[in-house]
């Protein structure tokens, strides 16, 4: 045998057989004996009696063409929340020239006096289309088996002055100053969801707040300048129970606006199953429901519900990939939907359309749809 | 000494400056320097014009790569005189060739596409029209250059593939600009049939209600690939474009050139580099779920199957870059060994040089390239880097003859008869080869058994993005 042929068909048969076993199995139903089998944890975090929830405001912003003028403007969706130049943290060079240092400082002494209006004012001259702030917050009411009700504040809202009109509305601004809620989750650090946390303080200075551990040095630094003097609790990935039957989990995501890391609430609701309580879901709702599933034991093993903004098609855009959340849902068999804020009108509609349990709201207080569980609007689960 | 039958590229020599590495090195560092600057002008979401999103910056750079390769394998450079691309200073003609590459993909995008398709046939083409049906400007924006961006997908396969594969005909022996015209109106229709059948059904679905009455919805693909998006598509597409530049490359056509009749060999070779890419496709698609498990339908982040098959073309434009780099800067290295053996010591370089720049890019783009962390934003697109990096370097190699690490000179007749030679003794088949090939061929099979083996291991142990 000649050595040097030997060794070139051994070269060719190499790359021959390595890019035929490639293309011959690598798609086959026989590449599953290397895929590991799905092994549930079935973690047990108690169950609770019903969960109710109050949408205080699911209007982020009112004026999606401006909202997005703002985004082409900045120069796209990756890039820093903090330097848009928006409310509050304007310092008037315009957009994509802001920074949190030179925005906090103009508004501080107004957050120190207590007088968010004021701060808002000031936010107004120097940032840009202050007015088309407003912001995502709900109330979460949690009945345990005895009983007993626990309220939540979800989210925080983004501007002052629209947060502490929606917060008189649904009376949480009377909640928050008799201590009647127990503490506040921020679910992630967009503004619609966070930067209207000083109307929070400034009702319930002590209140205890859950954020994910992500947050940046910037938005860690917005929850002492806002006078927070409460317990602070930094959810890390994963699991975390807060009572029987609720746990928040932290999914570690990136997120558009260069946020990172979002936590959305699992509650078991007693003889009912998993409902599933959101902010945004930047996760997705379906990883949202595929965690639970190889995390979490829940009742009858069913998804039952979901709330919350679920942001497919946030800006009314659309991609295809959205048509296959549409059709992927369809298994996982909820009984009982209340989408809003970032699911999209469109998604909405084609929820609607496909024949999926969508809770109908009333689109009072700048909500655009009946489809959406809007403003001032409540679910409960069960029914 | 010029020959006026060969390409330009086919007739020059490039004759290292200095010995040993310096030159790769001076040149890689010349490179990123630039890559560096023009990512920070025009790509950068920190930096000065912040193309990135909404898909103008991808649609810019996935056409430049095009038109820089119409303009040299395609047109060998017509109409430049062949005089002025032999002498005149690689500066000088990077300057004045990359400037009019950038002309000519303006006039594409913004002429061809948006102005007279986006006009006169498919609104999807031109912003304008999609923000008179009421959609965004930053969506109207984005959907507008996915939809061009995605000709320049299909284009930069098979261009190229017919330059290197079919070797031009039946048009080679014609004279410049009816050779490159012939070529590149060939290769235009082509690719527009297969955009009709690729991608326009992913247009079609992009609205509410789908349009049934212009576009088949659902697609075809859709149960096979478990997803309606396109990205399907871009998957395999990009691995086509990623082995053709493999077979011109790091693997000297080879073993094509075995093939000592013409057609076959060139319809062989054609036909092989699809095979090779679906190949590579199927796999890159396992292996992601060997490492984060079943895609899931619907899902929207690293399990979504729409995004597992991007990823896959994202992940084989990783390996083109170790490829081309190897091939330019390193002079194909190793070339002392028979060519079988010189291809696949290249290939296993080109996968541990791939698996690198993967590991390095997620571990630190988001602090060098002003991108989100983690693999599956919605908005993250290695792509755009990889590919801005290879438009660099083939300017650099190309049109600048590899300034400053590099000067040019040509190929002489004994060369020529050299390099003919070496295709005729080295890309042969022998009946020696024949047992060699049968232990190669389950070396092979079982070590693509143990990556798959391994592949779960080293996701379990290791975490790129913390």
């Amino acid at each position: 045998m000649n050595r040097r042929d030997f060794l070139k068909g051994a070269s060719l048969g190499v790359g021959a057989g390595a890019l035929g076993a490639m293309g011959l199995y690598s798609y086959t139903p026989l590449r599953r004996a290397f895929l590991p089998d799905i092994d549930r944890k079935m973690t047990d975090f108690g169950v609770c009696k019903s969960v109710k929830v109050t949408n205080i405001s699911e209007t982020s912003w009112f004026d999606n063409t401006i909202f997005m003028q703002n985004v082409t403007g900045a120069g796209g969706l990756l890039v820093d929340q903090y330097t848009f130049n928006w409310p509050p943290f304007g310092n008037g060079k315009g957009i994509g020239k802001g920074t949190y240092e030179e925005g906090i400082a103009l508004i501080k002494p107004c957050l120190d006096k207590g007088d968010l209006h004021g701060a808002w004012e000031i936010a107004r001259e120097k940032s840009v289309n202050a007015d088309n702030a407003g912001g995502f917050a709900c109330l979460v009411e949690i009945e345990d088996l005895e009983g007993s009700k626990t309220k939540y504040l979800f989210d925080c809202g983004w501007s002052y002055d629209w947060m502490d009109e929606s917060f008189k509305r649904e009376g949480i601004d009377r909640m928050l100053a008799n201590g009647e809620i127990a503490a506040l989750i921020l679910t992630h650090e967009h503004m619609d969801h966070y930067w209207g946390f000083p109307v929070v303080a400034k009702y319930a200075p002590d209140l205890p707040i859950y954020t994910p551990s992500t947050f940046y040095p910037q938005g860690k630094q917005y929850i002492k300048d806002a006078g927070h003097r409460g317990k602070w609790t930094e959810v890390t990935r994963g699991l975390h129970p807060i009572q029987p039957g609720a746990a928040l989990y932290m999914f570690e995501c990136p997120i558009i606006f260069k946020v990172f890391g979002e936590t959305s609430l699992y509650c078991n609701v007693k003889d009912v199953g998993l409902v599933s309580i959101t902010g945004c879901c930047h996760q997705g709702i379906i990883l949202f429901a595929d965690t639970a599933y190889k995390e979490l034991r829940y009742e009858k093993d069913k998804f039952y519900g979901l709330y919350g903004g679920l942001h497919i098609s946030p800006f009314d855009d659309w991609d295809p990939k959205y048509d296959d959340l549409v059709i992927g849902l369809k298994k996982w068999e909820i009984e009982r939907v209340g989408c809003n804020h970032c699911t999209g009108l469109i998604t909405a509609q084609k929820f609607v359309d496909a024949g999926y349990p969508v809770v109908k709201g009333t689109a009072r207080f700048r909500s655009k749809t009946v489809n959406y569980l809007g403003n001032g609007d409540t679910i409960a689960f069960p029914a | 000494m010029a020959h006026e039958a060969l390409t330009y590229l086919e007739e020059r020599k490039l004759v290292k400056r200095w010995g040993g590495p310096l030159p790769a090195l001076v040149n890689l560092a010349f490179t990123l320097a630039i890559f560096a600057v023009t990512w920070w002008i025009f790509q950068d979401p920190r930096g000065v014009m912040r193309l990135y999103t909404p898909y103008l910056g991808y649609n810019y750079c996935r056409w430049w790569l095009i038109i820089l390769i119409w303009m040299a394998y395609t047109f060998d450079f017509w109409p430049f005189k062949r005089n002025w691309v032999r002498n005149a200073h690689p500066l000088q003609k990077g300057l004045v060739l990359s400037l009019v590459s950038v002309g000519t993909m303006l006039f594409f995008i913004h002429g061809f596409f948006e102005g007279v398709l986006g006009n006169f046939a498919f609104a999807y083409f031109n912003p304008k029209q999609l923000m008179k049906l009421g959609l965004t400007e930053f969506y109207s924006t984005e959907y507008a250059a996915q939809a061009c961006m995605m000709f320049a997908v299909i284009a930069s396969w098979l261009s190229p593939a017919w330059v290197v594969a079919l070797e031009g005909q039946p048009w080679a022996d014609d004279r410049q600009p009816v050779r490159g015209f012939s070529i590149w109106l060939g290769t235009f229709c082509l690719s527009l049939v297969i955009y009709f059948m690729t991608m326009h059904n992913h247009m079609g679905i992009l609205y509410y209600p789908w349009q049934y009455f212009t576009s088949i919805c659902p697609p075809y693909w859709e149960q096979f690939a478990e997803t309606v998006s396109a990205n399907f598509h871009v998957a395999w597409i990009m691995c086509c474009t990623v082995v053709v530049w493999f077979v011109e490359g790091i693997w000297e056509r080879y073993p094509f050139t075995m093939i000592r009749r013409d057609w076959p060999r060139r319809i062989a070779l054609f036909v092989g580099i699809i095979v090779v890419a679906w190949a590579l496709c199927l796999f890159f698609w396992y292996m992601q779920e060997l490492v984060w498990g079943d895609a899931i339908r619907g899902h929207r982040r690293d399990a979504a199957p729409d995004w597992r098959w991007l990823h896959v073309g994202e992940t084989a434009i990783f390996f083109l870059v170790p490829a081309l780099f190897l091939q330019f800067y390193c002079g194909n290295w190793p070339n002392r060994f028979s060519t079988p053996v010189n291809v696949l010591i290249r290939s296993l370089i080109v996968v541990a040089g791939g698996v690198a720049v993967y590991c390095l890019y997620y571990m630190y783009a988001h602090f060098l390239l002003g991108t989100q962390k983690g693999f599956s934003h919605p908005q993250q697109f290695p792509m755009i880097p990889m590919i801005w990096l290879i438009d660099i370097w083939l300017i650099n190699w190309w049109f600048m003859d590899g300034w400053p690490g590099w000067r040019r000179e040509f190929k002489t007749d004994e060369e020529l008869a050299e390099e003919r030679r070496h295709i005729e003794v080295n890309h042969a088949w022998t009946p020696g080869m024949g047992s060699g090939l049968a232990v190669g061929l389950g070396a092979g099979v079982a070590a693509y058994f143990f990556i798959v083996w391994l592949l779960p291991l080293c996701s379990a142990t290791f975490t790129l993005v913390k």
